[in-house]
């Protein structure tokens, strides 16, 4: 039983990762069609933003401030830091293309993705960074039931992703610039037509998705202590499934996706095998899609003739 | 170019549709004329001046064995890149688990070649009987892969066969490895052989590439003028609409990826047969990406396009990045020839090139008074221009950093100025990446491969985003 | 716009020209260059200069998932180089390339190699199945290439790979070694071992578990890819008699977090690591054991000036640079030789090679090749890190 409750924080913690970057591939895959395959590098990069501050304020061991401030701190500079070179990114790179057809943009995000990790590999060096959280959040915080030890940065990881979920959901459906996002999705063209600043939508979008993915960078790296500069890759990847099997363009179907990617993994690898589990899950996947092929909570999408 | 129909509309021909090559558009100018020219060549005498081209190369140059190795590698990427175009190009589906058929073909050829099965002696079947059979299961396993895509579209595609691509990986590095091997992979292959015949040297498996890369041209090219082309461009640019015109939607849609997963596998067991063995390691995601980057760079939905742009980034990729010197003069060379060629008028080239020279001289007699470690101009790749022009310390890493930082962020800043601005901005920026490649990059050869690939892919969508030989297409509102 | 157009065209020709030009030129003589060093090779390289010139290259992974153990490599290459061009007056320069780990890539780079007649010995490449693809291409070239990293047995045993060495010892001997030790020291009644599925770990585990079924121990065979940084789930599966973990992993730092999750769901497992693992700066979980194949080199006075220059190089190394170190000196050393009594080629580097008789070196121990290639007399180190972090040798010679 203890082993049930481990594993299923386990993945929930692993899971609220992918939604969260999940979240952001199905923000900008809804206003503008486009797989930005770079999304995973920008949580690589929001991880090392994360690291930097941890180190300005004196490193894991020798921290001058108390711990929720740097928790803060780091949230938030990376967040903004990485939402602002979202931004730049999609003004440099994907507005030239904005018209064009829809398989370009996908090799200029190889190519934002290529330069964004050889940058940090060529600033950073290729050496694993260590967060080495435990040194100042200690292991003993947290729940401690029987045989269940659940450590409050996992606590932190999940409460955190579903907390930007919920607030994501707010501001798209209950504010203005949400409207406006929601209204660009749908019809680029009658949005601008109807006054709407496309680009500054657009940016706005970008900078939301992006500074999400810098969020969960540096969660990843308070929960899982090594970073390196290609740690985003796989994280794509999988963040990418899980925005698809949710449903494209559908926030909590992003959300439900990535929760469903983490569980299965943990589930997979803790009960029936650890050799096989990539490919037990992708199995799963594949016939899950098969069977609903907009996934869960996609909009099957009429097409007008 | 006027075509004359013969008599007014007759029933049946429309004359829109007849006189739709009047309104082909062209480059205005000397290259609208060449282009015209060489459409009225026809197509098979092209492959065969192509074909003659590539015989020749290696004949009249002289390749030694790493210039006989890119080349293969060029032709293999550009076989690969003419598959997908099937897939990609003509019936627009996205599959990104091309590269698993790519594996398939080469450990399928390895299984039927080597003593892994059926020890001790193994099978060593001939390549007329193992190819042929190989590509049929590869399409029997794309009709497989294929299968869902009747009832998913785009993206949802996408993820199905990105599944099957990444499982493919794992499950040669996972399961049964003493019948496939494993981490460990398969070793020993035999070379490509059958009827008294043998290939062995680079050269014999650059020319059976060739020849495989002519002839897959010649079908494919036979196929795209007959109905199943005509089909796969109606179910590309509206499904709905070609379903109603009978079209049968899916199961063009399987002809395609069938089509795609054989070119793919029969690229594969070359691959093998030249590399004499395969491991896990060599099918994974960033190959993929390496197809489909010169698949859309030279331009999806043409045949042309696709080889040129295999060719052209295996080529680059390859064999030029991966030496410093001559990724100094794609360097240097690039920009220069950006320059002359967008820059109008001709005094403005000469400001921005004459002022980045005189910026240079004069920032590094500045520097050089205030630190002369700062300009030790040791550590960089060009002597001269080291000691002289550029600033580049003793110590240059982290200088070589901050350069590149900079680098980066005028450049961003340089688009998005106009007019006297940009082109006063362009000579601090040359000359900062002048630094940044003297003091770092050169340095490191294997990162700034890399980054220059990362930067080409960037800068050539934006330029052409149809690429470099896709056509615009037209939209009829 | 025809003018400029022209323009650009013939600065393309001439580029592509000059490029062609450049490798042309190693072209012409690497034709009349034979494997037995004709006078050619004296007029190619630099002769007449006063100072021994010649070049190595180094196949490692630079960039890609393994990229941290590329990187280091790569740091003590250059560090050799420097100490040994100081220490013998030579002027002999390193050419990169970068293989990403894939034996596809590793087999361009050993072509790049061999038509660039300057190098006269390569360092690398780092991955086993990288050496059996480019093992024959090498033993054709004549060229000799030693290895810090590659551990497969079959590697010299096959005799497909004529002209490779390497600095390190195999998995058939580290594997029952530290089998051995687990089952007379540590005696688990039960003991987990996870591979991370590529071949150093496969070849380890599978030379492993027959002594563990030998002596009676339920083992528990898990599996996890290289590139997983979170290893919550399986740490979950560890049961309360499992008392020993087998990690020959080739990250240390994923060690590392295998560990912090062991005390994080406070199960108390003892880690055994391998040399992979072995690095004092990344790998500091508390009571593990590792092994290695070279002592701690920042324990060896000897070595301290080299630590301090590998720590400004490249803080966090482990085992992955030692080696290479060693290589890159016994290359140096052969190629200084060979200027001696003439110019550097590669068949009187490959047999000054095989002649190697050092004494001592970076690895604290002498370093002479057998016939097949690898290092006699390999020396087998246990550690165990203490509370500190610090790691103490157990045993070992």
């Amino acid at each position: 039983m203890s082993k049930f409750i481990q594993e299923l924080v386990n993945g929930l913690t692993q899971g609220g990762l992918y939604a969260l970057v999940a979240l952001g591939y199905s923000m900008v895959y809804g206003v503008l069609k486009l797989l930005n395959f770079a999304h995973g590098d920008l949580y690589m990069v929001g991880a090392f933003v994360g690291y930097f501050v941890l180190q300005w304020f004196g490193g894991p061991t020798a921290l001058v401030v108390p711990v929720p401030i740097v928790l803060a701190c780091m949230f938030l500079i990376s967040g903004v830091g990485v939402g602002g070179l979202g931004v730049a990114i999609e003004r440099f790179a994907y507005r030239p293309l904005r018209d064009a057809p829809r398989i370009a943009p996908l090799i200029t995000a190889l190519g934002v993705s290529f330069l964004l990790e050889n940058t940090m590999l060529l600033l950073f060096g290729a050496s694993y960074r260590d967060y080495n959280t435990s040194a100042f959040i200690p292991f003993s915080t947290g729940i401690h039931i029987g045989g269940v030890n659940i450590w409050i940065v996992q606590i932190m990881v999940i409460v955190l992703s579903v907390a930007l979920m919920f607030g994501l959901e707010r501001i798209v459906t209950r504010t203005q610039l949400g409207r406006q996002m929601r209204a660009v999705a749908t019809d680029r063209e009658a949005a601008e037509m109807l006054g709407i600043n496309v680009d500054y939508t657009i940016s706005a979008t970008f900078f939301l998705g992006s500074s999400l993915a810098g969020v969960a960078g540096v969660m990843a790296g308070l929960a899982f202590n090594n970073i390196y500069t290609l740690m985003g890759f796989i994280l794509g990847l999988k963040a990418f499934t899980a925005a698809v099997v949710g449903g494209i363009g559908s926030i909590p179907g992003a959300m439900l996706g990535g929760f469903l990617i983490g569980l299965a993994e943990a589930f997979i690898t803790g009960y029936v095998s650890s050799t096989y589990s990539n490919l037990i899950v992708f199995g799963i996947l594949i016939a899950f899609m098969i069977l609903r092929p907009t996934g869960l909570l996609g909009k099957v999408q009429l097409q007008k003739v | 170019m006027a075509v004359e129909p013969k008599e007014s509309p007759g029933v049946g021909v429309d004359e829109w549709v007849a006189r739709s090559a009047e309104r082909k558009e062209y480059p205005p100018g000397w290259r609208g004329d060449v282009q015209r020219q060489f459409e009225r060549v026809g197509w098979w005498p092209r492959l065969g001046l192509a074909a003659a081209v590539g015989v020749f190369i290696p004949l009249v140059i002289g390749l030694n064995s790493f210039q006989l190795q890119v080349g293969i590698d060029a032709l293999l990427l550009a076989i690969l890149a003419l598959g997908l175009n099937v897939s990609v190009g003509w019936a627009g589906l996205l599959d990104l688990g091309y590269v698993a058929f790519y594996g398939f073909g080469a450990y399928g050829y390895a299984l039927l070649s080597s003593n892994q099965l059926n020890p001790p002696n193994g099978i060593h079947w001939p390549a007329y009987f193992s190819i042929p059979l190989v590509m049929i299961l590869a399409a029997g396993l794309g009709l497989a892969v294929g299968w869902p895509s009747r009832r998913l579209i785009g993206d949802y595609l996408a993820i199905i066969t990105l599944f099957f691509g990444e499982a493919f990986v794992e499950f040669v590095n996972n399961v049964a490895p003493t019948k496939l091997g494993g981490p460990n992979g398969i070793i020993a292959l035999d070379p490509l052989h059958g009827a008294h015949l043998q290939i062995t040297t680079l050269t014999g498996y650059f020319y059976v590439l060739l020849a495989l890369l002519v002839l897959s041209m010649a079908v494919l090219h036979m196929l795209d003028t007959s109905r199943a082309g005509r089909a796969w461009r109606a179910v590309r640019e509206d499904p709905l609409a070609a379903s109603v015109m009978t079209i049968p939607v899916n199961r063009v849609k399987l002809l395609a990826f069938a089509i795609g997963a054989m070119i793919a596998a029969m690229a594969g067991t070359v691959f093998a047969a030249q590399q004499s063995n395969v491991f896990p390691s060599n099918f994974d995601t960033p190959y993929l990406i390496l197809i489909y980057a010169g698949l859309i760079l030279g331009g999806a939905g043409s045949m042309s396009g696709a080889v040129l742009g295999g060719l052209l980034v295996s080529i680059v990729l390859d064999g030029f990045l991966r030496s410093p010197n001559q990724s100094s003069y794609i360097f240097y060379g690039v920009i220069l020839i950006t320059l002359l060629v967008k820059l109008r008028p001709w005094s403005r080239v000469a400001i921005v090139i004459g002022g980045t020279i005189v910026f240079g001289f004069v920032a590094h007699a500045i520097v050089g008074a205030i630190s002369s470690t700062a300009v030790a101009g040791t550590a960089g790749a060009n002597d001269w221009i080291d000691l002289h022009w550029a600033i580049v310390p003793a110590n240059p890493v982290t200088f070589g950093n901050i350069c590149f930082v900079a680098l980066l962020c005028l450049v961003v800043t340089l688009t998005q100025v106009k007019g006297w601005w940009r082109t006063a901005l362009m000579i601090p920026t040359l000359y900062v990446a002048a630094c940044a490649w003297e003091a770092r990059l050169s340095q490191v050869p294997a990162i700034t491969r890399l980054l220059l690939l990362g930067a080409i892919l960037i800068v050539v969508m934006a330029w052409r985003p149809a690429g470099l030989l896709g056509s615009k297409r037209v939209e009829v509102v | 716009m025809k003018v400029r157009i022209s323009l650009a065209a013939l600065a393309v020709t001439a580029l592509v020209a000059a490029g062609c030009g450049s490798s042309n030129s190693t072209t012409t003589t690497s034709a009349a260059t034979s494997a037995t060093g004709t006078s050619t090779q004296a007029a190619a390289s630099g002769g007449g200069s006063g100072s021994c010139a010649a070049s190595i290259g180094i196949e490692a992974p630079l960039t890609g998932q393994v990229a941290v153990l590329g990187q280091e490599q790569l740091a003590f290459a250059k560090l050799a180089i420097a100490d040994d061009n100081k220490a013998n007056g030579t002027n002999i320069t390193l050419v990169q390339g970068d293989t990403q780990l894939m034996p596809a890539q590793a087999t361009t780079v050993t072509q790049q190699f061999i038509s660039n007649n300057k190098i006269v010995g390569v360092v690398g490449p780092a991955g086993s199945q990288e050496v059996e693809a480019v093992g024959p291409l090498f033993g054709r070239a004549g060229l000799a290439f030693i290895s810090g990293s590659a551990t497969n047995p079959t590697l010299t045993t096959s005799g497909k790979n004529p002209t490779f060495f390497r600095t390190v010892s195999r998995d058939d001997v580290q594997g029952p070694q530290d089998a051995a030790f687990i089952v007379k020291h540590l005696h688990p009644k039960a003991l987990m071992i996870v591979d991370d599925q590529e071949v150093y770990s496969t070849g380890l585990v599978s030379s492993m578990i027959p002594v563990f079924q030998k002596a009676g121990i339920k083992v528990d065979h898990e599996s996890v890819s290289q590139k997983v940084t979170d290893f919550s789930s399986l740490v979950a599966k560890v049961t309360p008699d499992t008392t020993v973990v087998v990690l020959p992993w080739q990250v240390a730092a994923n060690a590392q977090q295998f560990g912090k999750n062991l005390a994080e769901q406070k199960k108390n497992a003892t880690i055994v690591g391998t040399d992979g693992t072995f690095s004092p700066s990344a790998f500091t979980t508390a009571g593990s054991y590792v092994s290695s194949f070279g002592p701690d080199i920042t324990a060896i006075p000897a070595d301290a000036s080299i630590v301090t220059a590998a720590k400004a190089a490249f803080p966090k190394f482990g085992t992955f640079g030692p080696p290479i170190y060693a290589a890159t000196h016994v290359l140096d050393e052969a190629i200084a030789a060979a200027c001696k009594s003439g110019t550097p080629s590669r068949d009187n580097v490959l047999s000054a090679v095989k002649q190697t008789s050092e004494g001592t070196s970076i690895l604290g121990q002498p370093i002479h090749f057998d016939t097949k290639g690898d290092l006699i007399d390999a020396k087998w180190f246990l550690f165990k890190i203490n509370q500190q972090g610090k790691y103490t040798l157990v045993t070992g010679s």
